[in-house]
């Protein structure tokens, strides 16, 4: 199990202290939020009036942003070994960072969860009926049957109903603040409606979030994802210097390797020149040495290819958006090694001047999958509208799946493209995706397949806690209550004006 | 003898068009008036003929196997008043019309018919929008010279093998109602079209298919000062002049009087909704708009009305609705999101909840595209409604409230053969359209380029 990112993890009574605190400081009125905890430990009582302990709280308010995570390997089978791997060492170092802090957590109680009765669908593991998953602290700890649930575990009977593992959007807009951890309003109405359609992990901008409703604490996942690279027809001239750019930097790699062969006969060997390797050309080293994902926007065809061109010449890892064109060239980008970020539902009107197939298909994601592409669905919206037109945002991101199927991906394939295919793509795995021992416990429990036009989000629960309840929340709750098909109309609560009787 | 038959029915209708007011009996020039009352039928029936002849003057068959089709389909789910479902059946279509339908079982594929296997998908009835703005060019289709254009027609801008028209037929939508935007109050009259067929004849059902009125909303931006009180005076003011002008014709018609009223093309189309030939689409939402609509059209002057839209707290009308005996085609707002109780209501299911079960779906293509209609349904149902009902809600329904569920809307013996094969539930996301056929026409064959 990982510590928490920040030490004001802890959660003093309940109430996110910590959140409020944190405003008032952006204040300088540090004295007040002394205050504050004195108040709440008084009110809850709970004992945290002690010096040390509100000190604490301002301590890891001023320290720094916690550093991006390193970035585990991505694009590769991501194997179950490997990801423990990585998550260790990043266990290992946030131990460090916090080891003055041990006591103070060996204080706080375990935080248990357990979701007995449903149907999981593990995504990477198949299927399985009457498993218990036990989370602890956030983190999934065991999966099994006749599971020893610890006493003080909170339980949620699912009896029924499905567990995913949360979806994850690879692009959104409107849920997430950029950086995440600064302004995100995490009781938004945007946030609960991006829960209940089972979104729990998301991209905005260039890093990874969560929605952990009511909380800010680990709401990043990564930072710093993609490298976003132009290398489009329409601007010729910037393809032509990244190109150039890429080159350059290859005869470096060249020279430096011509150096280092020729340090061992000779001691005077001079070594290339490297201060020049800043912006873009710093950006293409990082690129060939697999420090980094480029990420492309290419719909057409001949751009695909160029890109694909490129990332096969350079031997860097990249990331087609759109590839609307991409069913025509998909041999191409499987050579290449790419990965795509598809909208099953573009519709693209076949130009037919040209001899080649073209347009869009709503066979482009089974095609492509056909092809071994690792894939990513999203919807052509990334945020969550209000306005009325329903089935086209990222709150029906498993209806752009369920549009994949149509075109002839394999159920299995596509829910995977709204989870562990979309979280490898971010290199993100190793946490979220999936239900797997030791992964974040984020769960979509559902009344029903995913894939399902009727299917409603039941529970969803972000790092072990339960953030969306539908029958507690007003939003959806008289939506098929109880599973209803014939549920009587919700009690509205203006009046009614017209008929007699009602 | 048969020809006999045909030449019969001919010589009738010709007689019959020469009593009509506009009708003629020679289509010897391209004149759209004549689409004024246009009796389809009986243009078809010409049209079958001169394909006889014709084919029987080139040594041809008769009997072109390419009119006779014959479907073995693993469901056909007819969508008819009593809600059959025939498991593992054949249907037969003859000149563009369902001749028969029966279990596989009980009826063998007679000789001269081309068989279509498809023993995995289901036959469902083509989809009918009843709120389409892509029959035609985009261009002409919303000519906002005047706040009120009444005398407009969309039946000027059809274009019947238009690229949008062709996505349509991709999920299975086989017939919608043309209608000009909501740019203006009275904006004109719509077209009942269907998605298949080569030439404007082939594809008109019925022109005009309905008036259309844009109650609040859009044309509040036409100019200054055009709000909700104007555009009900104005639409009053309208309407009622219109029902003077029917019932001063009607009069001359009855001989109460010789003296020959003016003809006002300002009017003429009206005459028509009078005599309850098709009804009025209205763009109307929001329980004030809605309410007015029902009591102003349906209650006071007595014209079939179809409540297009019908969106945010509309549904609290049902009641009235209800009493009116009005249709309400929803979308493309499928929820409305009520801040003040903060809730998300499913448009469609509030209205059912309510009772009112004259209702059905529509897209507003291109603001939806035509192909998703059938997704369309599948959110209301997301939001609260049930398949069944909204797949009626996107066949049977709408045909009945634009008054042409006597040729399309479900699978019935004599009907058009309108009909698309799925490879499952049509609501269902996952299952596609396969085959679309209108007038017995293959117009779309998903295994020779899949469009959705």
């Amino acid at each position: 199990m990982t510590m928490p990112l920040f030490k004001s993890q802890r959660r003093v009574c309940g109430c996110d202290s910590d959140v409020v605190s944190r405003r008032l400081l952006g204040h300088a009125s540090r004295f007040a939020a002394w205050m504050m905890a004195m108040l709440l430990g008084v009110l809850v009582g709970v004992p945290v009036g002690s010096n040390a302990a509100s000190a604490q709280v301002i301590e890891s308010i001023d320290a720094p942003d916690p550093k991006p995570e390193p970035k585990p390997e991505e694009g590769d089978d991501a194997e179950p070994d490997d990801s423990k791997k990585s998550d260790k060492t990043e266990a290992g170092k946030k131990e460090d960072e916090s080891a003055d802090e041990e006591e103070d957590e060996e204080e706080d109680a375990d935080r248990y969860l357990a979701i007995t009765g449903a149907v999981i669908h593990t995504v990477t593991a198949g299927d399985s009926f009457g498993k218990t998953i036990l989370t602890k602290n956030g983190k999934i700890d065991q999966i099994g049957y006749d599971l020893d649930i610890p006493e003080e575990a909170e339980r949620l009977d699912a009896t029924g109903f499905h567990v995913y593992p949360g979806l994850v959007a690879v692009g959104s807009r409107g849920l997430l603040a950029s950086p995440p951890e600064d302004d995100t309003n995490v009781y938004a109405l945007n946030m609960t409606l991006a829960l209940a359609a089972g979104v729990t992990t998301a991209v905005n901008g260039n890093s990874v979030g969560k929605m952990t409703y009511g909380s800010v604490d680990d709401i990043i996942v990564r930072r710093e994802l993609f490298t976003s690279l132009k290398y489009s027809s329409r601007q010729p001239t910037a393809r032509r210097k990244l190109r150039e750019a890429f080159e350059k930097v290859r005869q470096y790699q060249r020279d430096l390797e011509a150096y280092e062969e020729e340090k061992k006969t000779d001691e005077d060997a001079e070594e290339p020149d490297n201060k020049w390797i800043s912006g873009q050309y710093k950006t293409c080293l990082q690129l060939m040495k697999h420090e980094v994902t480029a990420t492309f926007d290419a719909n057409d065809d001949y751009d695909i290819v160029a890109c694909c061109q490129l990332a096969e010449r350079y031997n860097f890892k990249a990331v087609i958006k759109g590839a609307t064109e991409g069913w025509t060239v998909a041999s191409q980008m499987a050579r290449a090694g790419v990965s795509a970020i598809v909208t099953p539902r573009t519709t693209v009107a076949r130009d037919s001047r040209s001899n080649r197939p073209n347009g869009s298909s709503i066979e482009n994601a089974a095609i492509l999958h056909r092809h071994g592409i690792p894939l990513a669905i999203v919807p052509r919206t990334t945020s969550i509208t209000l306005w009325g037109v329903a089935g086209t945002d990222l709150l029906h991101l498993a209806m752009e799946a369920a549009f994949a199927v149509r075109g002839g991906l394999p159920q299995d394939a596509a829910i995977r493209a709204i989870t562990i295919d979309a979280a490898r793509l971010l290199g993100i795995d190793h946490r979220v995706g999936s239900i797997e021992v030791g992964k974040d416990a984020d769960f979509v429990i559902t009344d029903g397949d995913l894939l399902h036009y009727m299917t409603l989000a039941r529970w969803t629960i972000v790092n072990g806690r339960i953030v969306y309840d539908k029958d507690a929340d007003s939003l959806f709750e008289h939506i098929r209550k109880g599973g209803d098909r014939d549920a009587p109309p919700p009690d509205d609560y203006w009046p009614h004006r017209l008929g007699a009787g009602q | 003898m048969k020809r006999e038959h045909v030449e019969t029915s001919i010589r009738q209708n010709v007689e019959k068009s020469k009593n009509r007011r506009t009708g003629s009996a020679t289509f010897r020039r391209i004149d759209l008036s004549r689409f004024r009352h246009f009796d389809v039928s009986t243009f078809r029936r010409l049209l079958v003929v001169v394909g006889l002849i014709a084919g029987t003057a080139s040594g041809a068959d008769p009997d072109d196997s390419g009119r006779k089709l014959a479907f073995r389909v693993g469901k056909i789910v007819t969508m008819d008043v009593n809600d059959t479902v025939v498991n593992n059946a054949v249907l037969l279509v003859h000149d563009g019309r369902i001749e028969r339908f029966e279990s596989a079982k009980d009826l063998a594929v007679p000789e001269g018919y081309r068989v279509i296997e498809a023993k995995k998908l289901w036959l469902v009835p083509g989809l009918v929008d009843a709120h389409n703005h892509t029959a035609g060019s985009l261009m002409d289709l919303n000519d906002m010279v005047y706040l009120s254009n009444p005398g407009l027609r969309t039946l000027e801008t059809i274009t019947p093998d238009n690229e949008l028209i062709k996505e349509a037929r991709s999920g299975g939508v086989t017939t919608v109602l043309l209608i000009p935007g909501s740019g203006t109050n009275l904006s004109g009259f719509g077209t009942v079209a269907k998605t298949g067929g080569e030439s404007v004849d082939e594809v008109v059902v019925r022109s005009p298919g309905s008036l259309k009125i844009a109650q609040a909303g859009n044309p509040e931006r036409f100019w200054f000062g055009v709000g909700r009180s104007y555009m009900n005076y104005n639409t009053r003011q309208t309407l009622n002049k219109a029902k003077d002008y029917h019932e001063s014709w009607l009069a001359f018609e009855r001989g109460d009087t010789s003296e020959k009223p003016a003809v006002d093309l300002y009017y003429e189309e009206f005459r028509g909704l009078f005599a309850h030939e098709y009804p009025v689409s209205v763009h109307t939402q929001i329980y004030q708009v809605v309410m007015t609509t029902i009591d102003m059209l349906a209650n006071k002057l007595g014209i079939k009305t179809v409540l297009d839209h019908s969106t945010f707290d509309g549904f609290k009308t049902a009641p009235l609705a209800i009493a009116a005996g009005v249709y309400t085609i929803n979308g493309p707002r499928q929820y409305w999101f009520d801040r003040s109780q903060r809730k998300m209501h499913g448009n469609a299911a509030r209205w059912w909840q309510a009772g009112m079960h004259k209702l059905g779906i529509n897209t507003d293509a291109p603001v939806v595209q035509e192909k998703q209609l059938s997704y369309q349904a599948a959110m209301a149902c997301w939001y609260g409604w049930k398949p069944y009902d909204a797949l009626r809600g996107v066949t049977r329904i709408p045909a009945e409230a634009l008054m042409v569920d006597d040729r399309v809307g479900s699978i019935e013996v004599g009907k058009d053969a309108d009909f698309g094969l799925w490879t499952g539930d049509p609501i269902d996301p996952r299952s596609s359209c396969e085959l679309t056929v209108v007038g017995g026409k293959i117009v779309y064959d998903a295994s020779v380029r899949r469009r959705f």
